[in-house]
């Protein structure tokens, strides 16, 4: 069996009278360790799909599977210690806490983790070793982004989940965030989850899972996964 | 219609921030209700004892002089400032009614224009005979046509009630200094016609009084001068309007509510004006990009400031409107209802103060819509594109802990961060504890007020005086009776009566004096410094409260006027302190060495036996026991507690609104904070006490700040109370720690509602976009 599993998961939201569905029964397995995409336009489902997976949302009904534990019968507190020692997020817009320096958001991390890793050694490897006693607002996009990475990193979760990672960044530093999130994954043999609307970016995954409407059109095995250099978006 | 859609913005905005905007509303109205409530209630009272003072042609001074000559009153007359002179014999009388309760005679004539009784019932008439007070009447069924019998000159008079009466004079109504509560079925007063007293005295008039009424503004201290210099001998004293007990305890009442309207509610404006600050701040910021919007819509600067103004000026306009209303209808009516069993004044009816009801409400505008005015002006001068932009990301900032690594490196993050927070909302943080300090003020203050009363009766009937009962003794009996009766007990007797004393300083008061024969086993003086101390020769005793009122120290001479003689310089030999019953306490043999004859008045009893006799004798005009004294004293408290209880009260909803809306206002800012916390892991539990630690930290602040705040407020209620009592407030650690309890628990129920607030963060939509 697959680390992570879906099966016919389904995800309603009601609006007024009507109910939307965002995700409309879907399965998919990723095995452990892989580079998985999930792309899509947007309105797509794909966050959902990671929401999902990250433990911030309920599935209205299907099967989440990870790791062997069903995810889609914990209660909310065991999704907080799930969240806690899972699952580590890199958002869109960063969410660093704006009043704690690069260091301290990092050691947020260690505060709540079994077993974390130095938040020091995690800055250095994104490459802010000198930036570590900054707080957000005097940091770059690709600066917070990288903070964002080690703090995910520094928690030493299973899983690493990245919703439009590059989204509110320029093409030159989203290469560097790209690059850094899959060799870190490589190297310390995560598994990563990419959200993008981005096919481009797609082709750096091991594996890439096309949605639309809340459906799966493809899932697209990549056995040969382009460099990040390789890239043009 | 442009302004309607202005006006639809401002209603969901409302609307959005309900909480706050009633908070600022409930403040307002608190506010202003202070104000109108105790301004309508010595209003009330000063208003209504004027009238009377007017319709009774009060006097502004009362000379006491036995049998004035016509040469006496013509000099009097002539001096500058004296408008109208008139003499009367007035004093205390018995009845021969059930307990022999006693009146306080004054005679009147067919020409008397000066302290009239003011006629309720009946009519005076040129051959009448007598004018009852109204409430002695009522307690003792007594009616218009009934006889009643006083005894004057040791003769009984019968005399016919033509009329019943209130009296200026007895608006307060004490018999003596026994007595602190008015009790209308032992005491009140009589007026009757001159010529029918004169049949008591063998047909001849006798008068010890001239009622004296200065022409406007003039200055009393300069006429008692000349009235010392031109009766010379002749007089006995001067009463002034300060040494009569009704008139004086209503001034002081009066003042006493006057400090507390003015003092009381600046706190109250004061935090209406944070919380407003804090909430328009906070919209005007959330709404940026509105207002750059509007601004570039074509909207006009001045009708955007309006827009937010209107906001402060309508909920402060709502909070004055609710405030004038509900005043004088809780404050007002609850205090004044109180009020009545004090004071017997022709009509109740209810005075509002004009200039500070007009003063509060455009204060309290002030403090919301000019506050609001104010949080928009700083965004006014950004232009409109600045304003669409979004707003640079929040500064972080270092703390001044961070430079001790020691510490800081120890703290937790969640405390980190909660100190970061707190050095850059200083501002709120203040507001937090400005909010908590006064909760927990008036709450000690409450309980130190309560505690210095009630502490007092016992004082005053437990260790000062150790007798069972006072007797007040009949005008025949001396002190050799006392002695030949072998009572079965300890016995001190004494005599009591007014006296004229004047300080170096100028200053001078009708005081009470007390002749102590020998020991005093039953009545125990004590100094400032709770030392026993004794009555002799060497000179005389002063209560601190008089001392300070005539500005005389230990070792310092006061002159004495003795009665048919001039003044005589006395020393003040010690101070002691005294809770009630202030004045001078003189030794026989210095009393008789002055020239003056010692005559008991009153007698002190601790019984050995059961055989209470004694007091039903005629030895004894009137007797009290001392349990009657304690309750009475309490009972003259009593409306004290009362205002405990609202201090209490106005404390509560202070720490209320106050830090509910500082953790609402902190829960919202840092929503999407929260929400990153949220999702990286962190238990609900962890999240709650990061928002509910800074309100602990301003509370325990604010708790310690409160005890200073505490004091302040009980002194400032205390110096109210005037010169007959003499308080000194103490802050007990029980008490301290009973208000910050309380304050504590209010602080939890505010914690418990922004918990429930917290359970509602909806982690994915904070997560979407940037602010």
């Amino acid at each position: 069996m697959s680390f992570i599993t879906f099966e016919d998961v389904v995800r309603e939201y009601k609006v007024g009278e009507s109910v939307i569905r965002a995700v409309d029964g879907i399965n998919f397995e990723i095995p452990e360790g892989a580079f998985t995409a999930i792309l899509g336009q947007s309105g797509a489902g794909k966050t959902t799909v990671l929401n999902l997976l990250g433990g911030m949302d309920f599935a209205t009904r299907g099967k989440i599977m990870v790791g062997g534990e069903e995810v889609s019968k914990m209660s909310e507190m065991s999704l907080t210690t799930y969240r806690r020692n899972i699952i580590g997020f890199v958002f869109q817009f960063y969410n660093l806490v704006p009043n704690l320096t690069a260091l301290e958001n990092v050691q947020l991390a260690k505060q709540i983790c079994k077993d974390p890793l130095n938040p020091k050694e995690m800055l250095e490897r994104v490459g802010l070793g000198k930036r570590m006693f900054n707080f957000p607002s005097q940091m770059s996009g690709g600066e917070q982004q990288r903070v964002s990475i080690a703090r995910a990193l520094a928690k030493n979760p299973k899983i690493i989940l990245c919703d439009e990672p590059t989204g509110a960044l320029d093409s030159g530093t989203g290469h560097i965030v790209l690059k850094l999130i899959k060799d870190i994954a490589r190297d310390m043999n995560k598994t990563v989850i990419i959200v993008t609307h981005n096919a481009p970016i797609a082709d750096m995954a091991n594996c890439v899972i096309h949605m639309k409407d809340g459906l799966i059109r493809e899932i697209k095995q990549n056995h040969t996964p382009k460099e990040v250099e390789e890239i043009v978006w | 219609m442009v302004k309607d859609v202005l006006v639809k913005k401002s209603i969901k905005d409302i609307q959005k921030a309900l909480p706050q905007f009633i908070s600022i509303f409930v403040m307002a109205a608190v506010a202003v209700s202070i104000v109108v409530g105790l301004d309508s209630l010595w209003k009330t009272i000063d208003e209504n004892a004027k009238a009377m003072y007017q319709t009774s042609r009060l006097s502004d001074l009362w000379i006491g002089i036995m049998n004035p000559t016509e040469q006496d009153i013509w000099a009097v007359n002539h001096i500058e400032g004296v408008e109208e002179t008139e003499k009367r014999l007035s004093l205390n009388v018995q009845t021969d009614l059930k307990d022999s309760p006693t009146l306080r005679l004054y005679t009147i004539n067919e020409e008397t224009s000066l302290d009239r009784p003011v006629i309720r019932e009946g009519k005076w008439e040129e051959s009448g005979e007598a004018i009852l007070d109204e409430n002695f009447a009522k307690s003792h069924g007594l009616k218009l046509g009934d006889t009643l019998s006083i005894k004057v000159n040791e003769r009984w008079l019968d005399v016919r009630i033509q009329a019943l009466a209130l009296s200026s004079e007895h608006i307060f109504s004490i018999k003596d200094s026994t007595t602190l509560m008015p009790d209308a079925s032992k005491y009140g007063f009589i007026v009757v016609d001159e010529d029918k007293i004169a049949t008591a005295y063998g047909g001849q008039k006798i008068y010890n009084q001239i009622n004296v009424r200065f022409a406007e503004k003039y200055d009393p201290k300069a006429i008692q001068e000349s009235i010392d210099t031109v009766l010379g001998d002749d007089l006995i004293g001067i009463m002034t309007k300060k040494d009569n007990r009704s008139i004086q305890d209503v001034e002081v009442r009066i003042e006493q509510f006057i400090t507390l309207s003015r003092v009381f509610p600046f706190m109250f404006f004061f935090v209406t004006a944070l919380i407003t600050l804090s909430t328009m701040s906070r919209l005007v910021e959330d709404q940026r990009n509105q207002i750059g919007t509007l601004k570039s819509l074509g909207f006009s600067g001045k009708s955007i400031i309006w827009h937010y103004t209107s906001y402060g000026v309508y909920i402060g306009l709502l909070g004055a409107v609710v405030g004038i209303y509900i005043g004088p209808l809780v404050i007002g009516k609850v205090l004044i209802n109180q009020l009545r069993n004090l004071y017997v004044m022709d009509s109740y009816k209810m005075y509002l103060y004009m200039p500070n009801i007009i003063m509060g409400s455009i204060l309290i505008v002030f403090c919301t819509g000019g506050v609001a005015a104010y949080s928009c002006l700083k965004i006014q001068e950004e232009t409109p594109a600045s304003l669409l932009r979004n707003k640079p990301p929040k500064k972080g900032n270092h703390v001044l802990l961070e430079s001790i690594p020691v510490i800081w490196y120890k703290m937790k993050f969640s405390h980190m961060l909660i100190a970061r927070n707190i050095s850059k909302n200083k501002g709120r943080m203040l507001m937090g504890i400005f909010g908590v300090m006064g909760c927990s003020g008036l709450i000690l203050g409450a309980l130190t007020l309560n505690n210095t009363i009630s502490g007092i009766s016992k004082t005053m009937y437990e260790e000062v005086y150790s007798y069972d009962h006072i007797a007040m003794l009949d005008d025949k009996t001396t002190d050799k009776d006392i002695y030949n009766l072998h009572l079965d007990g300890v016995i001190q007797h004494m005599q009591e009566s007014g006296i004229q004393i004047l300080a170096a300083g100028g200053e001078r008061r009708m005081a009470r004096i007390t002749i102590l024969d020998g020991g005093s086993p039953l009545l125990h003086l004590i100094n400032m410094q709770k030392q026993p101390i004794t009555v002799d020769k060497d000179g005389i005793v002063l209560s601190n409260k008089l001392a300070e009122t005539l500005g005389v120290i230990q070792g310092e001479t006061v002159k004495l006027k003795v009665i048919d003689d001039s003044y005589q310089e006395v020393v003040v030999k010690d101070i002691t302190y005294l809770v009630s019953n202030q004045g001078i306490y003189i030794s026989r043999e210095l009393w008789e060495k002055m020239g003056e004859r010692y005559k008991p008045t009153s007698v002190f009893i601790k019984w050995h036996s059961k055989d209470r006799s004694f007091l039903q004798s005629d030895y004894v005009e009137s007797y009290e026991a001392v349990e009657n004294q304690k309750v009475s004293f309490e009972e003259n408290l009593k409306i004290v507690y009362l205002s405990v209880v609202l201090l209490i009260t106005f404390g509560g909803i202070l720490a209320f609104v106050v830090l509910y809306n500082l953790s609402i206002l902190n829960f919202f800012e840092r929503l999407r904070d929260l929400a990153t916390l949220q999702v990286l892991g962190f238990y609900k539990k962890e999240i709650r006490a990061l928002v509910l630690v800074e309100n602990l930290v301003s509370a325990i602040v604010g708790i310690f700040a409160g005890i200073p705040l505490g004091k302040l407020i009980t002194d400032i209620i205390i110096k109210g109370f005037g010169e007959n009592l003499d308080l000194i407030s103490q802050v007990s650690k029980l008490n301290v720690l009973i208000a910050g309890v309380i304050t504590f628990i209010f602080v939890i129920i505010v914690n418990l509602v922004v918990a429930k607030k917290i359970e509602t963060i909806e982690m994915l939509q904070s997560l979407k976009s940037v602010e």
